[in-house]
């Protein structure tokens, strides 16, 4: 059985599109097909963070239009050939998309991929309902900030109300990933902690990733940090592509570096 | 190290989840009910048996499926 897996936050900028090719490609080394689609019409990106932008011919726009076949327009990734990429379309807006259409693609895709991971635009306009319309689960990132888990919600409640299945009657099932955790600031009670983001939010957890530099290390390059053995941020996202995947892999919280006392000397000053 | 200065200043990330907690509650509220302000008289009047009262606060939240009404009572200090 496939399932759709939006990917979603309201606020910009907290790490869908990260999330999206890293849970994905973890996935996809589960040894499990998988899909990563961009639905950031106009604001291509995932092509970037996976390192398959030289390899972008058409897109799936044209897919919907039937301007191009899908196995013409569909990516293999470079790092793991159970990995996908259908790009999203640089020049058109977010205006082109049909329900119908998103429906057919998505019907297609199905039939392909076990796993099919939609990457949202920020915002809850047209283009994240028509990400969500049609969704099994959806993945809920948010940073630890409060507009982040404010406009976390709203986008839950359209979810809720908007997808095909909440209409239904049924319920899009919610995971929520808290990215870019600074366990310093959690411990010193400068930054809400899983529990304080559960309780306000009531999503079950899928998992916690920490503020890692290698993330944007990893972007430069094009080579997810989920690849990256090394990796607090790495570990975190291979953690989550085995939950869903359906191991039962105990949440970790991040733990804080213990500073010597240069550290401690040195945080006075900052 | 110099912790023991702003003990007294409640931590950040406490703030930060009571204001969460009741912009979220708004948000997620529709209209107010009309029968608001007797509902408000109504419980001042039993709470004022046991409690004096300082403020109430009463509001619809909606979310997915659900309607509920939610009710804050706030006493007044010491009394
Ligand atoms: N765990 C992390 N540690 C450090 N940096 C991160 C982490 N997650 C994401 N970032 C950085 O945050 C920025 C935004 O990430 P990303 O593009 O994935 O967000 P987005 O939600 O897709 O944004 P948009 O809403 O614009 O599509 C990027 O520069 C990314 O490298
Ligand atoms: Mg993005």
């Amino acid at each position: 059985m496939s399932k759709v897996i939006a990917v979603i936050s309201g606020k910009g900028g907290v790490g869908k599109t990260t999330t999206t090719a890293n849970v994905g490609l973890g996935i996809a080394r589960n040894g499990r097909q998988c899909v990563v689609v961009d639905f950031d019409i106009g604001q291509r990106n995932l092509d970037m963070i996976l390192g398959l932008e030289n390899r972008v011919v058409y897109d799936m726009v044209q897919v919907m239009d039937e301007e191009a076949r899908l196995d013409q327009a569909l990516i293999r990734s470079k790092a793991n050939s159970n990995l996908y990429f259908l790009p999203a379309s640089q020049t058109k807006d977010k205006s082109v998309l049909e329900s119908e259409k998103i429906e057919k693609l998505l019907k297609d895709l199905r039939k392909r991929f076990e796993y099919v991971i939609l990457d949202a635009p920020a915002g809850i306009e047209s283009g994240f309902e028509h990400t969500i319309e049609f969704a099994d689960e959806a993945i809920i990132v948010v940073n630890p900030e409060v507009s982040s888990i404010r406009d976390s919600d709203r986008a839950i409640g359209i979810l809720d109300s908007k997808s095909r299945k909440g209409k239904e009657g049924g319920e899009v099932k919610k995971h929520l990933i808290i990215n870019r955790v600074d366990p310093g600031m959690v411990e010193r009670g400068e930054m809400l902690a899983t529990d304080d983001i559960l309780e306000i939010l009531s999503v079950d957890l899928l998992g916690i990733v920490p503020e890692d530099k290698g993330v944007i290390d990893a972007s430069n390059q094009g080579h997810p940090v989920v690849l990256d053995d090394e990796s607090e941020a790495g570990a975190a996202y291979r953690r989550i592509a085995k939950r869903l995947c359906g191991e039962r892999i105990p949440l970790v919280e991040p733990q804080a570096k213990k500073e010597g006392l240069v550290g401690k000397l040195k945080g006075l000053f900052r | 190290m110099f912790s023991w200065l702003n003990k007294k200043k409640k931590k950040s990330a406490a703030v930060a989840k009571d204001r969460l907690k009741i912009a979220i509650m708004s948000d997620r509220t529709g209209h107010d009910l009309p029968f608001m302000e007797d509902l408000k008289r109504d419980i001042i009047e039993v709470i004022k048996k046991y409690k004096e009262v300082s403020n109430i606060e009463i509001r619809k939240v909606s979310h997915q499926e659900t309607d509920a009404i939610a009710i804050e009572v706030e006493l007044e200090e010491h009394k």
